[in-house]
């Protein structure tokens, strides 16, 4: 007998727990339950643990949820950068038609007091040679542009229209050495040739050592070309040599226009013919 | 019996956990049952008449402090552990996804018990369709969990058995 118990021990307890379960369950179930010794001692030794268990996770839970928060507010701020950046894009553009809508008010206002027929034409490409100073715009024959028209802005003569296309009009610009306009000093009426130059710059040419032209002098357009309408300015004198041989001056000029800042431009009908 | 008392010890820490710690974990409504684990494990690798009260014990706390009814638990965690004591002799267990295969079955044990002491003692309507829902959810999650519980509870035994073979 006491083999049989012991051999079968483990069996027995688990089949005595399975029917003091279902002995409690009945009871509880009807209500019969009154007396639980076991229930209020298991609680009376677990509720400081409970407590204690509950405090570390109430802890976590509030970690938990900070974490979560930080979280939150870094997906915020990642969603605000955006906003920003996508603002940034927006002023961007908002300036940048700002600028273009001076900057076209200036050529409309310039061009009142241009002969008519004058043409507004955006610079779309640059002198692909070094050798070479020229421009191409985006307006052509189509659109009324000639072969050998000035090219001008607010600012000042920018250069000559040298081939044109349907579409497109290529300019040489005034810092190129084929290029070559007639032009008045302002200060002393004294007429020279603005031309480009390789080794310096642009040069004011063909002006007697007599004459008097200083530093600072600004150029203008003479009219007397047939190209350029008169009195645009062309630039400014920046340094003015008198050799001890030859005719003329060696005078450097500073153009009124830098193309690297241009993107608009007026083509001009000299005379308005 | 050192062994089984602190193998009780252990289940009270996961009964612990298991009300208060593991609410935390991103589960739903699912809380993983850690002592349906150690149950299994009882039955498994600690098979003793401790460990048959252990495991009724442990359901029972688990009806003190949450069940409608008393004596649910008990019955389910005595349940299981029969079972499982029952089927070990024929099963070679020391894979991890073994381990995991009988938590799992262990846990469908379980919720056909409480299903079916639910239905005598408990009937509610519509209590079926969550009642399955909930089943296999917990099914999974102990199964998941069972391989690291399953390591952690075998570690701390060969470190007692340890201690005791040294005093």
């Amino acid at each position: 007998m006491f083999a049989f118990l012991r051999k079968n021990q483990i069996l027995l307890s688990s089949c005595f727990c399975l029917l003091l379960s279902l002995y409690i369950l009945t009871a509880a179930a009807r209500g019969q339950l009154r007396n639980d010794p076991i229930g209020p001692l298991l609680l009376w030794v677990m509720r400081p643990l409970q407590i204690a268990a509950q405090a570390t996770t109430n802890w976590i839970d509030e970690i938990q949820n900070s974490y979560s928060m930080l979280a939150g507010y870094k997906s915020e701020n990642e969603k605000l950068r955006n906003r920003i950046q996508q603002l940034e894009v927006e002023r961007n553009q908002l300036l940048e038609a700002q600028a273009t809508n001076r900057r076209l008010q200036e050529l409309l206002e310039f061009r009142s007091h241009l002969p008519s027929g004058t043409v507004t034409a955006s610079i779309i490409a640059n002198s692909g040679s070094s050798w070479f100073k020229s421009c191409l715009l985006d307006k052509g024959s189509a659109d009324g542009v000639r072969k050998g028209m000035a090219v001008v802005t607010p600012l000042g003569v920018v250069g000559q229209v040298v081939a044109v296309t349907a579409r497109t009009a290529k300019v040489l610009l005034l810092a190129d050495p084929n290029n070559g306009v007639d032009v008045l000093v302002q200060r002393t009426r004294v007429r020279g040739i603005v031309s480009g130059s390789l080794d310096n710059g642009t040069i004011l040419k063909y002006v007697k050592r007599s004459e008097d032209i200083q530093e600072g002098d600004r150029l203008v357009t003479s009219g007397f070309d047939g190209v350029f309408p008169k009195g645009i300015v062309v630039g400014t004198v920046i340094k003015v040599r008198k050799q001890t041989l030859g005719l003329f001056q060696h005078v450097e000029v500073m153009p009124a226009v830098s193309l690297a800042r241009t993107e608009e431009v007026l083509i001009v009908k000299a005379d308005g013919n | 019996m050192k062994l089984s008392l602190s193998f009780f010890v252990v289940g009270i820490m996961l009964m612990l956990l298991q009300t208060t710690f593991l609410h935390l974990l991103p589960l739903g409504p699912v809380v993983p049952d850690l002592i349906l684990v150690l149950c299994v494990y009882w039955g498994l690798y600690h098979p003793t008449v401790g460990a048959a009260l252990g495991s009724f014990l442990l359901g029972y706390s688990v009806d003190v402090v949450s069940s409608p009814i008393l004596g649910l638990n008990a019955f389910a965690m005595s349940l299981v552990f029969l079972a499982v004591y029952l089927s070990s002799r024929s099963i070679w267990l020391h894979h991890p996804v073994v381990s995991s295969i009988v938590v799992l079955l262990a846990s469908l044990v379980k919720g056909a018990a409480l299903i079916l002491v639910w239905t005598v003692f408990l009937s509610v309507d519509g209590f079926w369709t969550g009642a399955i829902r909930y089943i296999l959810l917990e099914a999974l999650v102990a199964a998941v969990l069972a391989p690291v519980v399953f390591a952690l509870l075998r570690r701390g035994q060969a470190y007692l058995e340890q201690i005791r073979v040294t005093a």
